[in-house]
């Protein structure tokens, strides 16, 4: 996607729309808000944020999708996916000003909208309503993160797999096969396996 | 005992005289004796708790055996907190381990807290980011750490656990065999933690 004022503006509309869906922000508070939003653009399979540097921001998808994931020994483990509307950044790194042990990668041509530790803390400042959308978004981020470390412990290959497939089919197209695998924790051949097993069929039994 | 509160909450906000009075009016004084369900899996988690006193733990049951997610004591907050915040049932079981005096809040309370003060309101946001920084805090030990790295830095986190939580407990909670944790508490009553890594 080529990308200019008029695809700034719909994602601008686009970003406005996703937060209204955790809490009421009026125009004129997004207003507001807009000058501390710094557009950053990636090509695909860009790292973003790399292992042992410091999180300096932010970032909520516009375009584009990203991942985020730990190097273990040799291994690459997928611990989220980000599409447009979600926020991804290395938490951690970001809020005790920490070196990341996380590395945040695009997986397709991806804009951020990028907020900075230090103008979080002044929108926090000088909106009102923004207190509110903050705690909003991060429970809805806890809730998130609580719910897939439960069914890794909890569900088997089958049920998460199915449930993610059903609830995420166009994440399953946009997302590499390994990824999705790993963010999973299902081996790879397993997955193809029981990718193979919900074609021409019904995914509801 | 809302000293404690006060100065646990001082530690994310500094809240004002009224503040703190609009939150101390909408909190309830719960007790509760050793081996007590506050809820179980299935119910909506209807209080997030302050303990004053007391050790409680959150699990699951994978078969028919307990996987224990968290432990919490003294000046720490229990809830099966998902639930709360999302309103919906429970994945887990939140149990007394001792005798609990605990400070609750329900969530229609809190609600309220938060639409009286925007400080409370604040407080909330950072309570749950903590919530999440934890949560990936632990995720990433245990993918990062051996059991024996986990070990020696969950005991020189919490001392005084190894004597309160039956062992089984702790192993589980750590995620490894019971004979594992014993060996390993073993070796430390030889070689008393020194240095550990951090």
């Amino acid at each position: 996607m080529t990308y200019n004022a008029a695809t700034y503006q719909a994602a601008l509309e686009k970003l406005h729309h996703h937060l209204q869906g955790y809490s009421p922000l009026s125009r004129g508070e997004f207003r507001q808000m807009e000058p501390f939003l710094e557009v950053r653009e990636f090509d695909k399979r860009v790292r973003v944020i790399q292992e042992g540097e410091v999180e300096r921001y932010l970032n909520v998808v516009a375009f584009g999708l990203a991942r985020k994931y730990l190097p273990v020994r040799n291994k690459e483990i997928t611990i989220q996916l980000a599409s447009e509307g979600h926020m991804i950044h290395s938490e951690l790194s970001f809020h005790y000003r920490i070196p990341s042990r996380a590395v945040v990668e695009t997986i397709e041509p991806t804009v951020f909208f990028s907020i900075s530790y230090d103008s979080l803390e002044q929108l926090y400042e000088e909106i009102p309503g923004f207190e509110r959308l903050g705690r909003l978004m991060i429970t809805d981020l806890f809730i998130k993160s609580d719910t897939r470390y439960f069914n890794q412990l909890r569900k088997s290959t089958r049920e998460r797999f199915l449930e993610y497939v059903r609830n995420h089919p166009d994440m399953v197209r946009r997302v590499p096969q390994k990824y999705l695998a790993s963010f999973l924790n299902i081996k790879p051949e397993t997955f193809s396996r029981l990718k193979h097993l919900t074609r021409g069929k019904s995914l509801k039994g | 005992m809302l000293e404690m509160l006060r100065q646990y909450i001082s530690g994310y906000v500094a809240l004002t005289a009224e503040d703190f009075a609009a939150l101390g009016d909408k909190i309830v004084v719960r007790e509760f004796d050793r081996r007590q369900l506050l809820v179980k899996v299935g119910e909506v988690e209807g209080y997030l708790s302050f303990i004053v006193k007391g050790l409680a733990r959150m699990y699951f049951l994978k078969g028919k055996t307990e996987m224990i997610t968290n432990i919490a004591k003294e000046g720490e907050l229990i809830a099966s907190s998902s639930s709360f915040l999302s309103g919906k049932p429970s994945y887990y079981y939140v149990e007394t381990l001792e005798p609990c005096t605990l400070l609750s809040i329900s969530r229609a309370d809190l609600e309220l807290a938060y639409r009286q003060s925007p400080n409370i309101e604040k407080l909330g946001r950072l309570v749950t980011t903590y919530f999440v920084l934890q949560k990936e805090e632990w995720e990433l030990e245990c993918m990062r750490m051996d059991t024996r790295e986990r070990f020696l830095r969950f005991i020189g986190n919490n001392p005084e656990l190894l004597s309160r939580v039956p062992q089984k407990y702790l192993a589980s909670y750590l995620n490894m065999k019971p004979e594992t944790f014993s060996r390993l508490k073993n070796h430390i009553k030889k070689r008393p933690v020194a240095g550990r890594p951090s």
